[in-house]
């Protein structure tokens, strides 16, 4: 095991890991221990944010968000154990998605943080601005989750537009 | 003074690519700036989860139009990650080769934006001259100008045609022989030096805490770049460096861009060297049925922006289950972007929107 | 010059003027415009065919929409459309403005440009090269000679409609009509 995660999991309850098959690590955390969980690992040298992101499990009824760390290691010599990459995933309930905003640590999770609220409907609290992002209009079903089928969005909502007016038969 | 609230772009000339930035100007000084992307979505993420693991590569390829070929790249790794594929030793030389042609390719493409965006329009005729050159490769090699869809799981596509290595060698030295003419037009022109000194400054603590990677970075002195820390394809296999500026502003940045398009030549022509004979894919199993183990994976490989990742979950079926890509221009084109553009002068928020190198569709995807 | 043409410059100096010197905005709707930086440089060289970039969709009268339009996008290109002076000619570059392309079902793309605003010819592919966008143009002269690259006049005379299809798709549009009454 990393060095660097030693202590992690007497130091948080009910704190997961596991070696994912890429290597890296697999951190499963409840959620109101996750900004603790990323800010120990920040203490510990996982100070680059990759990214956040979501995977919605309609089977189990929740969302999991994904943060996914590494190390800048500015200084060191990039040693194989320096290389991992560690998850961090923590379960939302897909009816009552709020989870806790990670700016506070990471100044870069606020656009993904603004993403994965547009498109799978997670509301991060302390988020200073929660606009859309991507889209203009708004869509009953966030559009990312697994429920909305696009096809079926696509026919509804562009089919009904119909062709327009004279076309080719009047020109001369 | 009043304050004033300036759209800058999407149609606008200053702006490459289709996006758009809200300014609060007072005077021509910029108070505040908010990114405004989603020109370009078109929920790419969403589609793969309908499309089966092979019909994906067509797909992913169009997120990053200036340069298909590392999109193509992180989802092969994706896609091998997860159904634990190997790949033939010259398959890795050939897709380090591709891979460094295709970021020759697309730093001409930036310095083709940047020459046009600062007036130097010599340059940039030059610059998207060069870059046809490559483009020529890549038809010879794979049948398509822009989207190549060369790199397959298992390996690549083909091996190099008759004779390839050598017209790939003559376009390169054609096009190194330039760099002088560059270097006196451009790069040590007193006019590009003045106009990008100072300009769009990022700090090393700043790149750091808002997730910047590439020429941002490096820029700033810290050689960060995944082709050390975590290497792929045969980045392993010869000697090269990673070029680093220390001052962090837009003529940094456009340095960096040069050294490292002159690196990656230089890197070519070593992977040549070194090349080793054998096949240049695996077979893998039918790709109409294929069905990869439940998992998932994050894979990163550094494209010409920057580090890209790749989120791919797999629930055991013939579809992704999810996949997320992290994009440098992501990063970049939000965060950085609103950051750097503080305080700076209207004239200037193109140099530096282009200086970050910042790519829209990357950014909505 | 071809010397049966001058009889044409002669009688309609303006529509050959038009046809001779395409301005086209600068406007990358989509990842087409990756091959427009080619084309307007010194390889390709489309100056050759009179077209080149105009700063300001006030002075230009091409519009090249290069690939997938999205829904905000659609907007953008609603309103540089309508800025532009007539006669003003539009094309659809790619295969995704002409049905969606490999977008077909995506939420976020509109599947057919020409039921949103008129356009004049279609340039199929993804990518195009260089060598479509010099077909499309000289198709373009053929089609202005014999004044059927009237996307321009359908608009005036279907305004009604195509104002309907885009408020369909976009909700209520920032900005009033540009015509009118039902035709002109």
């Amino acid at each position: 095991m990393d060095r660097r995660l030693q202590g992690l999991e007497e130091a948080f309850d009910g704190l997961d890991i596991e070696p994912s098959r890429d290597g890296g690590k697999r951190l499963l955390v409840d959620r109101g221990s996750v900004l603790s969980l990323l800010s120990a690992l920040v203490d510990r040298g996982f100070d680059h944010l990759h990214m956040v992101s979501c995977v919605d499990w309609p089977e189990q009824k929740e969302l999991e968000l994904v943060y996914i760390l590494s190390a800048y290691n500015l200084g060191g010599s990039f040693e194989e154990e320096h290389r991992d990459v560690v998850m961090v995933g923590c379960r939302v309930p897909r009816n009552r998605p709020v989870a806790v905003s990670a700016i506070r640590l990471f100044e870069c999770a606020e656009p993904y943080e603004r993403e994965i609220h547009e498109l799978f409907g997670v509301r991060f609290e302390g988020h200073p601005r929660l606009t859309p992002l991507f889209l203009d209009r708004h869509y009953e079903t966030p559009p990312f989750r697994k429920d909305f089928d696009t096809r079926q969005y696509v026919e509804d909502f562009f089919g009904r537009v119909p062709p327009v007016g004279d076309g080719d038969g009047e020109r001369t | 003074m009043r304050e004033l609230e300036l759209y800058f772009g999407p149609q606008h000339l200053g702006m490459v690519g289709n996006f758009s930035i809200t300014l609060k100007v007072e005077g021509d000084r910029v108070l505040e700036a908010a990114a405004n992307p989603g020109y370009l979505h078109r929920g790419f993420e969403k589609l793969m989860e309908q499309r089966s693991w092979i019909k994906n590569f067509p797909m992913v390829c169009r997120m990053n139009v200036i340069e298909p070929d590392s999109m193509e790249m992180i989802y092969a790794m994706g896609v091998e990650s997860l159904a634990g594929l190997q790949v033939p030793e010259r398959a890795q030389f050939v897709r380090s080769i591709y891979l460094e042609l295709a970021r020759v390719g697309s730093h001409l493409f930036g310095l083709w934006a940047y020459a046009n965006m600062l007036g130097f329009d010599t340059v940039a005729q030059w610059a998207m001259y060069h870059r046809d050159l490559v483009l020529d490769l890549f038809e010879e090699l794979t049948g398509g100008r822009v989207y190549h869809i060369y790199i397959w799981p298992g390996g690549v596509r083909r091996d190099f045609p008759e004779g390839f290595e050598k017209r790939l060698v003559e376009t390169l030295h054609s096009i190194g022989g330039c760099v002088p003419d560059y270097n006196g037009t451009f790069f040590e022109n007193r006019l590009f030096r003045d106009r990008a000194r100072n300009i769009g400054t990022v700090t090393r603590e700043e790149a750091l805490g808002m997730g910047g990677t590439g020429q941002v970075l490096r820029a700033t002195g810290v050689p960060y770049d995944v082709r050390k820390i975590e290497p792929y394809a045969a980045y392993d296999r010869v000697p090269w460096e990673v070029p680093t500026r220390e001052d962090g502003d837009a003529c940094s940045r456009i340095l960096v861009v040069r050294d490292e398009m002159i690196e990656s030549v230089h890197m070519i022509f070593k992977l040549l060297d070194e090349m080793p004979g054998g096949d240049v894919y695996n077979r893998i199993p039918n790709p109409f049925k294929w069905r990869i183990p439940a998992g998932e994976t994050y894979v990163r490989c550094e494209s010409s922006r920057g580090e890209l990742g790749l989120y791919l979950v797999s629930d055991g079926g013939e579809r992704p289950y999810r996949a997320h890509f992290r994009t440098p221009s992501f990063p970049h084109g939000l965060t950085v972007l609103e950051d750097a553009l503080r305080g700076e002068s209207i004239s200037d928020v193109g140099n530096i929107m282009i200086s970050l190198y910042v790519v829209a569709p990357e950014i909505d995807r | 010059m071809d010397r049966n043409q001058l009889i044409k410059w002669l009688k309609e100096p303006a529509k050959m003027g038009h046809k001779y010197s395409l301005h086209a905005v600068y406007f990358c709707t989509g990842c087409g415009i990756i091959e427009v930086p080619p084309s307007i440089t010194a390889r390709w060289d489309a100056e050759r065919f009179g077209v080149t970039p105009a700063a300001s969709p006030r002075q230009a009268n091409l519009f090249l929409i290069t690939g997938y339009v999205s829904l905000k996008t659609l907007k953008a290109i609603i309103r540089t459309y309508e800025q532009m002076p007539e006669p003003k000619y539009t094309v659809g570059f790619g295969s995704c403005p002409i049905n969606g392309g490999m977008y077909w079902d995506s939420y976020n793309t509109i599947k057919h440009l020409d039921r949103y605003i008129p356009v004049d010819g279609w340039i199929a592919g993804c990518m195009p090269r260089p060598e479509a966008i010099f077909v499309a143009v000289t198709h373009l002269w053929t089609l202005i000679d014999k004044d059927m690259a009237d996307g321009y006049r359908r608009y005036r005379r279907n305004y009604a409609a195509y104002r309907a299809n885009q408020e369909m798709v976009l909700g209520e549009l920032g900005w009033p009509p540009l015509f009118g009454g039902e035709g002109e």
